[in-house]
């Protein structure tokens, strides 16, 4: 028990100086690291502005980006959910609708078919047209037989449910197929449209960002000037003269971050119950997503990375500018 | 440890700060750098700091030619000297043992080292009960012996001092310059750039004296 302690203190001792470079690296990098971020705090006005104002910048995109990944599931929902409506000719009579509907099932692309007859179509009509009066009026009943098939997974391609189609209206006593995918093309086409449109506006707010951090090391730079030039002059390397910068900017860059998330989830809450309200009009699933947890996590991480991005922009251009020469004078 | 070979130094078409300067000092050697203002005195340091590059001839400090140095050596030559300022660039956002500990921060000294060192170079130039104070509260003379502390905590083998006694009465400058002359007695070069006749005659010791560039008196090679 007792030579436990001194065994520690002789490998302690015999501990290469490579490690002990590394550790003093290390503790160096914590220190710094806790030292740029005691600095923010000491100023909080400053940084809080700097912080809202990445907050905003990255919000905006990431906004976009959620409400397009929830249009996007709404069509893929719908896609996955696309049936292939089959009208039967007037003059087919129930016992040869259901033969059809054996035929139509018999096919190994489809997972399902449905047969609504003349009158559950007449009755269904009538209860959600609200024409009630006026269908009383017509002497028949001018609704066909319909088949609703449902292609089974592997159709579910445009080209298989074209094949489907195909296949259908080549039936005898089938008047007229649809399909109802041309407002899903659109949204489709709109969204890849909009995707674009995210894109670019987050390149240019994350180029935004770089700026604004840049300005903002860069002041950072000239408050320190007389420490730099010590560092410089005691035989400090540039690395070492720029990392107190690089974490402040990876600092300005993460709590740039937490107020876009705080920002993010403000709107997503304020939306939330409209967004519903709107869904259930069109009697659709549709919501908006908020951000995953590893969302969030790459969101913190984006923008860290650009605040680091920012401060070696500002570094490289304004730090090594800066000689001890200078001090000596004339 | 220092040697310089028929060093110019040339600023712009005209200005010539430096022209043929010849001289060496040896290990533990104590040297001033005298001349009027404008003679060459900071451009000569600077060549030594590498803050600047002569425009012919070599500079050798302890046995390395500096003029070929490439630039990311050059942090690792100036943690060798030491130096000290008239101005002594303290920083006033720190105490006076984090403005000491700098130099050993920048080599990646382990910290537990880094409180004995500093208090060792504390303790040297007598400020030992003022670690935890701000430079600012200190007087000049208490000042520029931080400067002094700062230079040697790493025990460098060359200190230079640029004006060191500057701004103090003639008391507390012989007091800086016995201290110079204890590092020299252990084995530091130390060359102080000064004007100041009085004391320099006081210290009887070898004396580079420059005139518009030129090395005038003191030049030659060892003691």
């Amino acid at each position: 028990m007792a030579a436990e302690p001194r065994k520690r203190k002789g490998a302690n001792q015999s501990r290469s100086p490579l490690q002990q470079q590394a550790e003093s690296y290390l503790v160096h990098h914590r220190k710094v690291a806790r030292d740029s971020a005691e600095r923010l705090w000491r100023t909080p006005i400053a940084s809080m502005m700097t912080w809202a104002v990445m907050g905003v910048a990255l919000a905006l995109p990431v906004a976009l980006l959620l409400l397009l990944t929830s249009l996007q599931g709404v069509s893929a929902g719908w896609e996955s959910s696309a049936r292939i409506t089959a009208y039967l000719k007037e003059s087919v009579t129930l016992e040869s609708a259901n033969a059809l509907r054996a035929e139509a099932e018999a096919d190994s692309r489809v997972l399902e078919v449905e047969l609504i007859d003349k009158q559950q179509a007449l009755a269904e009509f009538r209860s959600s047209s609200g024409l009630e009066d006026a269908l009383d009026y017509l002497e028949g009943n001018p609704l066909p037989h319909t088949l609703l098939v449902t292609p089974d997974e592997a159709s579910r391609t445009p080209g298989g449910v074209e094949a489907l189609v195909m296949r259908l209206e080549g039936m005898t006593g089938v008047d007229r197929v649809q399909v109802d995918l041309g407002w899903l093309q659109r949204l489709n086409a709109m969204t890849d449209l909009l995707a674009r449109a995210v894109w670019a506006l987050a390149l240019l707010l994350a180029a935004a960002v770089v700026l604004v951090i840049g300005n903002t090391v860069r002041l950072a730079i000239e408050n320190r000037r007389d420490e730099i030039l010590v560092a410089k002059m005691v035989g400090g390397t540039d690395a070492f003269v720029r990392r107190p910068f690089l974490y402040t900017g990876a600092w300005f860059g993460l709590g740039g971050g937490v107020v876009a998330w705080l920002l993010l989830q403000i709107s997503l809450w304020w939306l939330s119950g409209p967004v519903e309200r709107l869904a259930g009009l069109y009697r659709s699933d549709f919501s908006l997503n908020g951000l995953t947890f590893d969302g969030a996590l790459a969101l913190l991480i984006v923008a860290m990375l650009l605040g680091w991005l920012g401060a070696w922009v500002a570094v490289k251009r304004h730090l090594d500018a800066i000689e001890p020469g200078e001090i000596a004078g004339g | 440890m220092i040697e310089f070979r028929q060093v110019t130094k040339r600023y712009d078409s005209d200005h010539t700060a430096l022209r043929q300067v010849n001289f060496s000092l040896a290990r533990g050697e104590m040297a001033f750098l005298t001349g009027h203002s404008g003679a060459g005195k900071s451009t000569l340091l600077k060549l030594i700091m590498v803050m600047e590059r002569p425009s012919a001839g070599e500079v050798v400090v302890g046995g390395q030619v500096l003029n070929t140095l490439p630039r990311r050596q050059i942090p690792y030559i100036r943690r060798h000297i030491g130096v000290v300022f008239q101005n002594h660039q303290l920083l006033f956002d720190r105490t006076v043992f984090d403005n000491v500990a700098m130099p050993l921060e920048v080599m990646g000294v382990p910290t537990r080292d880094i409180g004995r060192r500093v208090r060792a170079a504390l303790d040297k130039v007598g400020l030992l009960s003022k670690e935890k104070m701000n430079p600012l509260q200190l007087s000049g003379g208490e000042q520029q012996r931080v400067g002094i502390a700062r230079a040697v905590v790493n025990k460098p083998p060359v200190l230079l001092a640029d004006e060191p006694t500057g701004n103090l009465d003639p008391e507390l400058s012989a007091d800086i310059m016995h201290l110079f002359s204890q590092f020299s007695q252990v084995g530091v070069t130390v060359l102080i750039a000064s004007h100041d006749i009085a004391l320099i005659n006081d210290m009887q010791r070898r004396t580079l004296t420059l005139d518009h560039g030129q090395l005038i008196a003191g030049g030659g090679h060892g003691r």
